[in-house]
């Protein structure tokens, strides 16, 4: 059967793998760009405060040159990846054989339909971790300097929304829930076009949603400070009347979820009424005065490895979850 | 075991709609078995209720003692339409069949491939539909099964690759211990191979009995015209009636002998039987629908 499987899904890993190797090859062709402008810059053998400033114009270098280009088409192949997964790899598998009568042929052997579509879940399944595995390994390895660049100067980098699903091993975990989804949507509707569709809906789904449920399991800090001039950040105005006052995170390398001026912890955010006397032309020393409270929560980026072993735990559930319904479906309602 | 099949109120629903109702069946070991019936009759869906790729609605089938499930070992089956996978080649296909069954027999594969001349190295989607049937039966056959059950299988063949692909049915089912069911809507593809026969008409048996038993117990009856008979009396089955004003026709089932002389007595053959049976009882079948014209 395995034999089977694979000799089925031959071609579509053929085009996978092109596709990655495309990438790949973008990647190795700037790998010395990278480094080298690391090294033009004086980023690399920097000491002590000159850093920050040799980190701040690599970066900038960077997003000039090609290099940061294959930067931006390495992350957006790492987010279109488990829809392209789910839709090309995964809603065909099943779905095809149903839609042409080839699952009478299939199923007319030695085989129980149960194992059948095991061997199909693995097989794809297990290609489908292997590819997103390594991309995330080649990113995570091509973008070394720049990430290095990121964390000398504490910017919000490797945990926020746009980065963290690219790296580590959470691509592993979405590229499999592609599948399973895209299997389990052709089993049951049984038209591969159809399916392909609801895959793609139900993976980019998936992306958003996640964004929104991950800081149910990264326990984000919250943090409530007293507001002092220095933490004062910005102050904005309409018509010389404040109208919003912010707070410098405490932070500033965090996923930052929430960073309000209250008056109370948990209460509504403060928008004035403000001196209009004291607070011009600066506020700052004044909203110190107040008696004001910054009330954060964000996920700092020490939290990287936990959160992303949560996150592929909660993916692979979801995913041998989805594989179980399929393989219940299949015996429960043959064609 | 003497039934190969055995079937008792087999019934099968898709949602509001019958495909089969009451069905039930003795199919007896060792035989070609013919199943006959118009589009629609629920042909396909008893053979797909045979080899466990449907669930009855109600009643109860059993295939070789055993409630059928897909992937059985002991029964092998050629779909309608004969499906192969066309990206896969002829060669690809035995390996297949050669992967997924222990009991395979590669020697026959082989020899089958080569005597319907199939190119082992062409791809199964560039086959002519008599090559597909072929190969598709060489790869439920190789698996070497007890039961072997065909869906139309020459439904889209042309008259030559008809008597070709049944004379290699044939000849396989002389070589190996094997019970043929096969389906067809025309009964002229069965009545040359066929030692058993099971009729289906919308959804329900019709008439179900070896080959010899039907043509020695049916009889063609001609006589003076008669407005009644009582075919009872006789110990008869009238199966249908035709009246003209100076004759009558009728069609009965005896199983003695027919020794009244103001009837003149004929043989039918298997087609004229069926066509009785489809006619005479059956009056929301249309005839014409009922056996088409041969292709």
């Amino acid at each position: 059967m395995t034999w089977l499987a694979w000799r089925q899904f031959r071609t579509q890993a053929i085009v996978g793998a092109a596709c990655l190797a495309v990438l790949f090859g973008a990647l190795l062709f700037t790998w010395w760009q990278v480094r080298g402008l690391a090294v033009s810059t004086g980023y690399t053998g920097c000491t002590g405060n000159d850093c920050q400033k040799a980190a701040d114009s690599f970066l900038d270098e960077i997003e000039q040159s090609l290099a940061g280009r294959v930067q931006l088409a390495g992350v957006g192949a790492s987010f279109g990846l488990p829809a392209l997964v789910g839709v090309f790899w995964g809603a065909p598998t099943v779905a095809r054989e149903l839609e042409t009568g080839t699952y009478r042929i299939a199923w007319s052997q030695t085989v129980s339909r149960r194992r059948w579509l095991l061997v199909k879940l693995s097989v794809g399944g297990l290609a489908a971790a292997l590819v997103a595995g390594a991309l995330s390994l080649a990113l995570t390895s091509w973008a070394q300097p720049i990430d290095d660049a990121h964390a000398t100067l504490a910017h919000a980098n490797l945990i926020t929304p746009l980065v963290f699903p690219t790296r580590g091993v959470v691509p592993i975990g979405y590229a499999t829930l592609a599948f399973a989804i895209g299997v389990t949507a052709g089993l049951m509707l049984r038209q591969t076009l159809a399916a392909m569709a609801v895959t793609l809906a139900l993976v980019v789904a998936t992306q958003i949603g996640a964004v929104e449920l991950r800081p149910l399991i990264a326990d984000p800090v919250h943090r409530v400070t007293a507001l002092t001039a220095e933490r004062a950040n910005m102050v904005a105005r309409m018509n010389d009347v404040v109208t919003r006052v912010e707070g410098w995170p405490s932070e500033t390398d965090s996923w930052e979820l929430s960073n309000a001026i209250v008056t109370t912890p948990g209460g509504p955010e403060y928008r004035g009424p403000t001196d209009q006397e004291k607070c011009t032309p600066d506020c700052r020393e004044w909203l110190g005065a107040q008696g004001l409270l910054q009330e954060e929560r964000y996920v700092p980026a020490r939290r990287f490895w936990l959160v992303q072993l949560r996150e592929l735990g909660v993916l692979l559930t979801l995913t041998a979850a989805l594989s179980l319904i399929s393989l219940w479906w299949i015996r429960r309602r043959p064609a | 075991m003497t039934n190969v099949l055995r079937s008792e109120n087999l019934t099968k629903r898709y949602g509001r709609r019958t495909a089969l109702s009451g069905c039930t069946l003795d199919v007896p070991v060792g035989q070609v078995v013919g199943l006959v019936g118009p589009n629609g009759a629920g042909k396909s869906t008893l053979l797909q209720l045979a080899c466990g790729l449907l669930e009855p609605t109600a009643g109860m089938i059993e295939v070789l003692g055993e409630r059928p499930v897909s992937g059985s070992a002991r029964v092998g089956f050629v779909a309608q339409d004969a499906p192969v996978y066309a990206g896969l080649t002829v060669a690809e296909h035995l390996r297949l069949g050669a992967r997924l069954n222990p009991s395979w027999d590669s020697a026959i594969a082989e020899r089958r491939i080569a005597q319907a001349g199939l190119d082992p190295s062409q791809k199964a989607g560039k086959l002519s539909g008599g090559q597909r049937a072929n190969l598709a039966l060489t790869v439920a056959a190789a698996k070497r099964p007890e039961l072997l059950l065909l869906d139309e299988p020459v439904a889209a063949l042309d008259p030559l690759a008809r008597r070709l692909f049944l004379q290699a049915l044939m000849e396989l089912v002389a070589e190996q211990e094997m019970t043929v069911i096969m389906s067809s809507h025309l009964v002229s593809d069965l009545q040359r191979i066929c030692d058993h026969l099971i009729v289906l008409v919308g959804s329900q048996v019709r008439l179900a009995g070896d080959v010899d038993d039907l043509l020695a117990s049916h009889h063609r009856l001609i006589g003076p015209r008669r407005e009644s008979v009582d075919v009872a009396s006789y110990g008869w089955t009238l199966i249908e009636d035709r009246h003209t004003a100076a004759q009558s026709t009728l069609v009965v089932r005896s199983t003695a002998p027919i020794d009244d002389p103001s009837w003149q007595a004929d043989q039918l053959d298997l087609e004229d039987i069926l066509l009785a049976y489809l006619s005479g009882s059956a009056p929301a079948a249309a005839p014409e629908r009922v056996l088409e014209a041969q292709r």
